[in-house]
């Protein structure tokens, strides 16, 4: 696959405005980014997601090392680069309030020295294509913050860019609209051939429409890997195990001993344990615990787990087991 | 063709934006009229009636050129914080004409409007002072721009100066006394006149218009000289602009207000 963005050893300090003290945003990342992917840029707050976007879009400088754009570096040839990328960075508020839906348009395409005749039938696709076609006269502070955030990314579709960048899509946008915009940019990268990068902390969004995801956590990328391939990969491991008797105390220690992230809930009528296995194999030490006793096994599933789950457990710092 | 689209673009949003706030337009127009009275009433009524027309004159020619250099250097600044307050600053900069460029554009078609606006104030306060100036647009017109293409130098730098402090209001309004300055004393005042900026070309532009001068009276050293001055000034604010974006940027101070 072609590398469109090719970032290694990136890193970036701040220095605090009165105490002087050295933040170091973000450390050593390394990913690439391909032709045609959704990718998921994830992080607790302050791991460094936006700033690691500000520097993609250069408008930060890092400290060390270059981000290349289609091979271009983006701090030396900085407006070269920036032809292949396009940006959402503050969602409603990259828009011009006082103007119309396609003055706005209009505006930004201007900016990228495009005129207004040469962009008109792009615009009619877009605002087709973004459903605001009856909202095309209207300022956009009339407009509802979805109808915004559609303007926005609108926006930086009509720049033509390869690679269009998103600081969190989808922010206080209402259940209908926050889908619409999914199947917008799902739709982009179909029909369109644009590559997205995504930063979001709305979960259902990456789990829904990214390929691959880049989680950062203290300004170092701690999993670079597939949403599909990282789910499977915690969900193998997650298993539910309804038993028809109680565990005995002895049971319940080995149990403990082996697997130390394990549940253990009683019920009138069942027990339930619940195991995070390292190895597929190592369920086998579970039953020699169960055979201790001749504990009569009721079922045994697999654990569904959620993306977010998967996000949890890698930020608390399970991400060594989950790169096995 | 990309620089004429990018021009045509913030022409066509500066007028837009001046018919939505069409109010704060004319309160602008009305208090610039309103000042320009209250001058005339101060020289026509406590003033030396020997030398009043002169004095009347030379007030109309550098209050308009006071709120022309008002315009001009403030905006940039006042743009950039605009900007940075609404959240499109770091949009503009992601455009790969380049931030100065868009603003440059801005101020051109801004300037322009402004300049419409100007013509007939000027026309305007003249009919008001009963004073007629000599108009030889041909004569005026390339002093003009010269002079304007250095205000645009000084504005670039207050730009530079926005892009990393964002927050200086207070530096503006005490920019615009030391315009004041400058519009209003003449050249022959000092000599150290000739290094700052915009002065020699507001006191052609009095020669033509109040000494009923032309551009073959005036000679060709003043003329380069303002070239020069306007040149020197120009290249002076592009290179801090830039220094000033280069270190916003390395500061991650860019879209923060």
């Amino acid at each position: 696959m072609e590398k469109i963005i090719e970032i290694s050893n990136l890193t970036k300090t701040y220095r605090k405005r009165k105490s002087r003290e050295v933040i170091q945003a973000v450390n050593d990342v390394d990913f690439n980014v391909y032709k045609g992917e959704i990718l998921g840029l994830l992080g607790p707050n302050g791991a460094g997601k936006t700033t690691t976007i500000k520097l993609i879009c250069g408008l930060l400088y890092p400290d060390s090392s270059e981000i290349k754009i289609k091979g271009i570096p983006n701090t030396d040839s900085r407006l070269e680069s920036l032809q292949y990328i396009s940006a959402v960075l503050e969602g409603n508020r990259n828009l011009y309030w006082r103007l119309t839906v396609r003055e706005n348009l209009e505006y930004f395409a201007g900016n990228r020295g495009r005129s207004r005749k040469e962009v008109k039938e792009e615009i009619d696709k877009l605002l087709q294509m973004f459903r605001l076609k009856d909202k095309e006269n209207e300022l956009v502070n009339r407009l509802s913050r979805g109808m915004q955030q559609k303007l926005a990314i609108a926006v930086a579709m009509l720049a033509n860019t390869e690679v269009m960048l998103l600081d969190e899509p989808t922010l206080c946008l209402d259940v209908q609209t926050g889908l619409e915009v999914r199947e917008i940019l799902k739709s982009i990268v179909s029909n369109y051939q644009r590559t997205i990068i995504i930063s979001s902390h709305d979960m259902d969004v990456i789990q829904d429409i990214c390929d691959r995801t880049v989680i950062i956590n203290q300004g170092t990328v701690v999993i670079d890997q597939r949403v599909d391939e990282l789910i499977k990969l915690f969900e193998v491991r997650s298993y539910r195990l309804t038993l028809t008797e109680p565990l005995s105390l002895d049971q319940q220690k080995a149990i403990s001993t082996r697997f130390p992230t394990n549940e253990y809930v009683e019920d009138q009528a069942y027990s339930y344990l619940t195991v995070q296995l390292e190895k597929s194999e190592d369920i086998y030490q579970i039953f020699q615990v169960l055979q201790l006793n001749r504990t009569p096994i009721d079922s045994i599933d697999r654990k569904a787990i959620r993306f977010d789950e998967v996000f949890l457990k890698i930020i608390q710092g399970d991400h060594q087991y989950a790169m096995d | 063709m990309q620089w004429i689209n990018l021009f045509l673009a913030n022409l066509w949003k500066e007028y837009l934006e001046m018919k939505r706030y069409l109010p704060n337009t004319i309160a602008l127009v009305l208090t610039f009229y309103f000042i320009f009275l209250g001058l005339f009433g101060v020289i026509h009524f406590f003033g030396d009636p020997s030398t009043q027309d002169v004095n009347i004159q030379f007030v109309i020619v550098n209050y308009i050129f006071w709120f022309l250099a008002l315009s001009v250097i403030q905006m940039f600044g006042f743009e950039i914080v605009n900007e940075a307050i609404r959240g499109t600053l770091e949009q503009l900069s992601m455009s790969p004409m380049g931030i100065w460029r868009i603003l440059s554009t801005r101020l051109i078609a801004s300037t322009i409007i402004y300049g419409i606006i100007i013509f007939v104030l000027l026309i305007i306060t003249m009919l008001t002072a009963g004073q007629w100036l000599n108009i030889d647009i041909l004569s005026i017109f390339p002093i003009f721009v010269l002079t304007v293409f250095g205000m645009y130098g000084v504005g670039l730098m207050v730009g530079g100066l926005a892009i990393v402090y964002k927050q200086i209001q207070a530096f503006l309004q005490i920019l615009q006394f030391l315009l004041a300055g400058l519009t209003f004393i003449p050249l022959a005042a000092s000599p150290f006149m000739y290094f700052l900026p915009f002065v020699i070309g507001v006191d052609l532009v009095r020669d033509i218009m109040i000494g009923g001068q032309t551009l073959i009276d005036i000679g060709w050293l003043p003329l380069t000289i303002l070239f020069i001055n306007a040149f020197v000034y120009f290249i002076a604010g592009l290179l801090f602009f830039n220094y000033c974006e280069r270190m916003a940027m390395k500061k991650g101070l860019l879209g923060q207000y």
